[in-house]
């Protein structure tokens, strides 16, 4: 599968960490939105009290449906670039186990994306969560 | 044929293993893997019967065949993101 230079999908062990700084190529000139969405490790499961979530994750089955899933998002809502980032392992309380980066022309369409691509990813994609508790 | 169908997740835990081992009629498909689940935990056989498989890392149709050496793992009660 040969890469395409807006879609960047990674499985990361444990933690995302903090996001990195905006790259937004000024040169580009046709970015007029940025959304990141961070998915974060509650304290409660099921309403019970965990220490963190335990990720499990099916590849290289799960690094090419999101692949599918961001250039189907890409096509569909216009974008410049979506960038996907999901931990495999243990994540923390707090921490965050999901990011996802949606570049647009405009508002609209990168809320939008991001919306879907979440929705479908939280279907499709074979990841799992299992809590660990204290 | 024997074949193995490969769990993760919460479900694991609950079945008490990562791989559910089947036999099955050397002519079988997808759907007479769904079959056989749901014949092996009767009490969920409704779960296992629509349950979404994947073979050899691709969503599987009901109608596709499998071999003894295919990959197949059940893609439910996903949760990432």
């Amino acid at each position: 599968m040969s890469p395409n230079s807006n879609l960047t999908i990674r499985i990361v062990d444990g933690s995302l960490g903090r996001p990195p700084s905006h790259d937004a190529n000024p040169a580009h000139g046709l970015l007029g939105a940025a959304v990141v969405f961070e998915g974060i490790v509650r304290a409660e499961e099921a309403g019970r009290q965990i220490q963190a979530l335990n990720y499990e994750i099916y590849e290289p089955m799960a690094t090419r449906v999101l692949h599918d899933l961001a250039r189907d998002i890409v096509t569909k809502h216009g974008l410049l670039k979506i960038e996907v980032e999901h931990s495999r392992g243990k994540v923390a309380v707090n921490e965050c186990s999901f990011r996802l980066t949606v570049h647009a022309g405009h508002r609209k369409e990168a809320l939008a994306a991001a919306d879907e691509f979440i929705d479908r990813m939280k279907k499709d994609v074979p990841i799992w969560k299992t809590p660990v508790f204290g | 044929m024997l074949v193995r169908v490969l769990i993760f997740g919460p479900l694991r835990a609950e079945i008490g293993t990562d791989a559910i081992a089947l036999e099955l009629p050397p002519s079988a498909n997808i759907a007479a893997v769904n079959d056989a689940l749901a014949a092996r935990f009767p009490g969920r056989a409704a779960f296992f019967r629509s349950a979404r498989l994947a073979l050899n890392s691709t969503f599987a149709r009901p109608d596709q065949p499998v071999n003894e050496s295919d990959e197949i793992a059940l893609i439910e009660l996903v949760g990432g993101g």
